[in-house]
């Protein structure tokens, strides 16, 4: 059983490797390239559509906020070929489970334009539309507010969220909203004193810094396939995580994890927002169960944009104290997240304060975040999740001191460099390399050129302009979750990697793979990784927030270890030598004392037994006398068109600390994606939310505008490396970190060029001209600061800090 | 100008029709539907599920195929349309287990991550480079213009199809 494993799991110490790295370090091409390059690799929407399968369609609410008065399907029931219809009327106490945290299915109000008011099973996709339109609901529409200051204004409406308070669930709010305030509450961190510090600092400057909605956009669509027998579920999906996933739908449909079975082996992107069961999946799974016929559903680009949990939107006020040297003397800061209507754990903790309380050393520090409920659709895990945001904040407002100081950006990020984890307790970082990002992306950037260009720009309509940023994403390897991996040798020469891990595209499964072949000594030809099916693997986590090859990759190393140790017993007798005196390399197994003496890797398995031996491994929880963060720099070149506005990004240098880079070639490639996908948030993404009716205007690929190759700039991309022994050879985090850093270095280069500072993203052409020509003057000018938002006075009388303050470490 | 009133009387519009494709160089007479597109009659008729759909509106381009020698979104035309035409999708290029050039160069460069705008990718840079063995970076960036990889995997793809026109230049 799944479930007593993963109580007993302890992990177990893997000695250093006493030769030299065969696999690991070199260029590995994917081993699903093959499958992915010739349009043989089946994904969810590509499999064989079973006969007598049924389709699901989703009515979806036209209001932002609006009362579900009546909702009758009898006239839809009647059509032939509709075989289920469930709603609130049929299922009116159904809880479900998203990401682990309890939602209705069904609320009474419906809080955002596109939630879920019925879903239909029927014979054919037009059938099913056709009941959709025979649906029908009476509304009663509430007002509504989609941005933070609307939802704190005295007298806003209150938004039902769809979060449930569950006390003893770490991931749902423990407190009810007050207001639109997650858990009424903000989430605190504060260390020294502020006052002391402000009252020492020789420039004090606070400014506010707005960020926008961030919507994944996969290419790929959701789409799954729910089929139910009598007792058991099937689903082939397209998520990122089986186990996460499965957990969610036990509790939604109560069913056991023997009565789930969760198949992902090909999936086309979810860059986080995938990570556990999505509200549809719960719809298919129940249909499924009530017609008794496999249920298929896909949506629509248009649904993707509407249904799926966003990144937060966010209003955040900085305030900092400087020395005239550069020495930051005192923080603080509050920080606005725009939840929506709910999703992920609206707050997600102290993730937006995140930077500001790490990334440079400051004694005197008080940070709050706040999560406020809208009706701007549900919000949730996106790459980079909260901590790109409070990046943004952070490193715009350290390119201004630099500024006002007239200071080189990179001597003030250089003075307050730290090498505390905890600034309070002394705990260390369990590696830092962020000084060498900094100086790699600069020297390759030019840095040296900074002078020469601003003389240069003089008279000239397009100017250029260079800058820089620096990053912390969360490092990996905490609880709550779990890895395990097992490693099968068999008399056929092959060594299996088993592990219940779903591939996004990250290159997951080949790193593993590499770690295994790598810890048994063996060709990469003849490592087969088992992966994206619950049934026959073992609990680890989605492939989501850094974890996958930290988490996951001291498990299989384990796992091939041990299989490897079994395996040395039964050589031993054959080369007439201890087990613990033999190695292993390239297909062959040698005595460490004298490697003439060797057998080759099929001679040692000829003498297994026929079911071959197993290795189980499991990942050694992180130790708390250290701190796990990740680093990063970029930095990038632009030219700015004073007469249009137009910001072209000419290059981009990005260097991340990655401890070892398994695959190389992969790693780079996770840096270019993170760039074009960074470069979209600072410059292009947006939705447009109308104001009065909630609804979502440009939910098509066009209109958002993530990047494509032609605002593809030229990248510079760098690996850091360094031994971070907590890893499986050092291999730590990078997906999730890539393109935090990359908005303020682009704001910061459109400073440098044209001396004018955006602090709302995305930096788009007109907010450019009206800053250089129009009446904005607040964005031109570089002196007053802006009045901070949150000293508003109905806030201070409905949220009292102080009682929940959190005084970490101290 | 007030549009006239069709009659259908005399000659009332097909649900359905049959028609002939050329797929990958093999006819393929299917039953389609008028309001299928070419995209779903290669996907659900042909069962050949390499060519993706991921907007459906001529956005992605995941759906791209060569119809007589033109890249196209096959999301976006007719199946009916395309009737009688020569069409080549993402299973048409390997020879057994002999990739294409576009396809080992993909792979070799990793131009590919989660891979669901791959069939699309592969196929407008095979196009390029059908018409063009010397394309420069300018060129691949306007052939797979109208194809969005969110795993941002650019500039990888500008090298592969580089490379893969070398390639294609050595071996003739």
């Amino acid at each position: 059983m799944q479930r007593t494993e993963r109580k007993l799991l302890t992990g177990g110490e893997v000695p250093q490797l006493d030769r030299p790295l065969t696999i690991i370090g070199k260029q590995q091409p994917r081993i699903d390239g093959v499958a992915k390059v010739t349009g043989g690799s089946m994904y969810a929407g590509d499999l064989e559509l079973k006969p007598g399968m049924l389709y699901m369609k989703i009515l979806r609410s036209p209001f932002a906020h609006a009362k579900i008065k009546r909702i009758d399907s009898t006239k839809a029931e009647a059509i032939p070929g509709i075989h289920a219809i469930i709603h609130k009327g049929k299922f009116p106490d159904w809880k479900m489970y998203f990401y682990l945290i309890p939602q209705k299915v069904f609320p009474d109000n419906v809080t955002w334009v596109g939630e879920e008011v019925a879903a239909v099973a029927a014979e054919s996709i037009d059938l099913a539309n056709k009941a959709i339109e025979m649906i029908e609901v009476e509304y009663e529409q509430k007002p509504h507010v989609l941005g933070i200051d609307e939802a704190l204004a005295p007298g806003a409406p209150i938004i039902p969220t769809l979060d449930e308070v569950e006390v003893e669930n770490v991931r749902a709010p423990s407190f009810p909203p007050v207001g639109n305030i997650f858990e009424g509450k903000p989430e605190v961190l504060k260390r020294g004193d502020p006052d002391k510090g402000f009252s020492e600092a020789d420039v004090i400057y606070e400014d506010t810094y707005t960020v926008q909605f961030q919507y994944h956009a996969p290419l790929q669509t959701r789409v799954a396939i729910a089929d139910w027998d009598g007792n058991k579920l099937t689903v082939q999906e397209s998520c990122q995580g089986l186990w996460m996933v499965r957990e969610d739908m036990m509790k939604s449909l109560n069913l056991t994890e023997d009565q789930i079975r969760l198949i992902v082996k090909y999936q086309g992107g979810g860059f986080g927002s995938k990570g556990g069961a999505q509200r549809y999946l719960h719809f298919i799974s129940r249909l499924a169960m009530l017609t008794g016929k496999p249920v298929r559903f896909e949506q629509t680009r248009p649904e993707e944009f509407v249904s799926h949990p966003h990144r937060w939107s966010s209003k955040m006020w900085l305030k900092t104290g400087m020395k005239r040297d550069g020495t930051l003397t005192a923080m603080e800061g509050k920080f606005l997240a725009n939840c929506g209507t709910g999703g992920t754990y609206g707050n997600q903790k102290d993730q937006m304060i995140l930077t500001p309380w790490k990334l440079y050393e400051c004694p005197n520090v008080a940070l709050e975040q706040y999560g406020i409920y809208t009706n701007a659709q549900l919000t949730g895990y996106m790459r980079g999740v909260m901590v790109l945001m409070g990046n943004f904040a952070v490193e715009s407002h350290m390119e201004k001191m630099a500024d006002m100081l007239k200071l080189d950006p990179m001597h003030v990020r250089m003075k307050n460099y730290t090498m505390w984890g905890n600034q309070v307790k002394k705990i260390p970082y369990s590696a830092k390399n962020l000084d060498r990002c900094m100086k790699i992306v600069t020297d390759n950037i030019g840095w040296d050129r900074r002078e020469s260009i601003t003389e240069s720009n003089k008279n000239k309509k397009i100017k250029r302009g260079i800058g820089m940023a620096a990053a912390l994403d969360n490092g990996t390897g905490q609880p709550p979750f779990e890895a395990m991996a097992d490693v099968v040798l068999s008399s056929d020469g092959t060594a299996k990697v088993v592990i219940g891990a779903v591939e996004i595209g990250g290159g997951m499964t080949t790193a593993m793979g590499m770690i295994a072949a790598e810890e048994l000594g063996v060709s990469m030809d003849r490592v087969i990784v088992q992966y994206g099916d619950s049934e026959g693997t073992k609990y680890c986590p989605s492939t989501h927030a850094n974890r996958m090859t930290a988490e996951l990759g001291p498990a299989v190393q384990e796992a091939a270890y041990d299989a490897r140790k079994k395996l040395f017993e039964f050589a031993s007798k054959k080369m007439d030598a201890l087990p613990d005196r033999l190695q292993s390399a390239n297909n062959m197994i040698y005595v460490k004392d004298d490697p003439d003496r060797a057998i080759s890797f099929d001679k040692a398995l000829e003498s297994l037994p026929s079911e071959g031996v197993t290795g189980t491994g499991s990942r050694i929880p992180n130790p708390s006398d250290w701190e796990f963060n990740v680093f990063s720099a970029k930095a990038c070149e632009v030219e700015v068109d004073t007469e249009t506005g137009q910001v072209n990004v000419l290059k981009v240098a990005t260097a991340h600390e990655v401890g070892r880079a398994l695959n190389p070639q992969a790693v780079e490639s996770q840096l270019y994606g993170g760039v074009v996908m960074g470069l979209g948030f600072a410059m292009t993404e947006e939705p447009w939310i109308d104001e009065k009716t909630g609804t979502m205007l440009n939910p098509d690929l066009h209109q958002y505008r993530p990047g494509t190759i032609l605002e593809c700039p030229e990248i510079a991309a760098f690996t850091v490396e360094a031994e971070d022994p907590f890893f499986a050879f050092s291999a730590k985090a990078l997906g999730n970190g890539v393109l935090i850093g990359i908005a303020p270095a682009v704001r910061a280069a459109v400073a440098h060029a044209t001396g004018i500072w955006i602090n709302d993203l995305p930096i788009t052409p007109d907010k450019i001209l009206d800053a250089l020509y129009g009446t904005n003057k607040k964005a031109k000018d570089t002196t007053k600061s802006q009045q901070p938002f949150m000293d508003r006075p109905h806030l201070s009388s409905s949220v009292k800090a102080k009682d929940y303050i959190e005084e970490r470490g101290e | 100008m007030i549009a006239q009133k069709v009659s259908f009387e005399s000659n009332p519009p097909k649900k359905t029709q049959k028609i002939q494709l050329n797929v990958n160089g093999k006819t393929e007479s299917i039953v389609v539907d008028a309001r299928e597109t070419l995209a779903e009659a290669l996907r659900f008729k042909l069962k050949m599920t390499g060519t993706k759909l991921g907007c459906n509106r001529a956005e992605c381009g995941t759906c791209t195929v060569i119809v007589d020698g033109k890249t196209v979104f096959s999301c976006s035309v007719l199946a009916v349309e395309a009737s009688g035409s020569s069409i080549e999708s993402i299973e048409g290029l390997a020879q057994g287990a002999l990739l294409h050039p576009v396809q080992e160069c993909f792979i070799e460069e990793d131009a590919l991550q989660c891979g669901y705008c791959i069939p699309g990718m592969v196929m407008s840079c095979k196009n390029l480079l059908d018409h063009n063995l010397k394309p420069t970076e300018a060129d691949v960036k306007q052939a797979t213009a109208g194809n969005y990889c969110r795993c941002g995997a650019y500039p990888n793809i500008i090298r592969a199809t580089i490379k893969a026109a070398e390639k294609i230049r050595s071996r003739l």
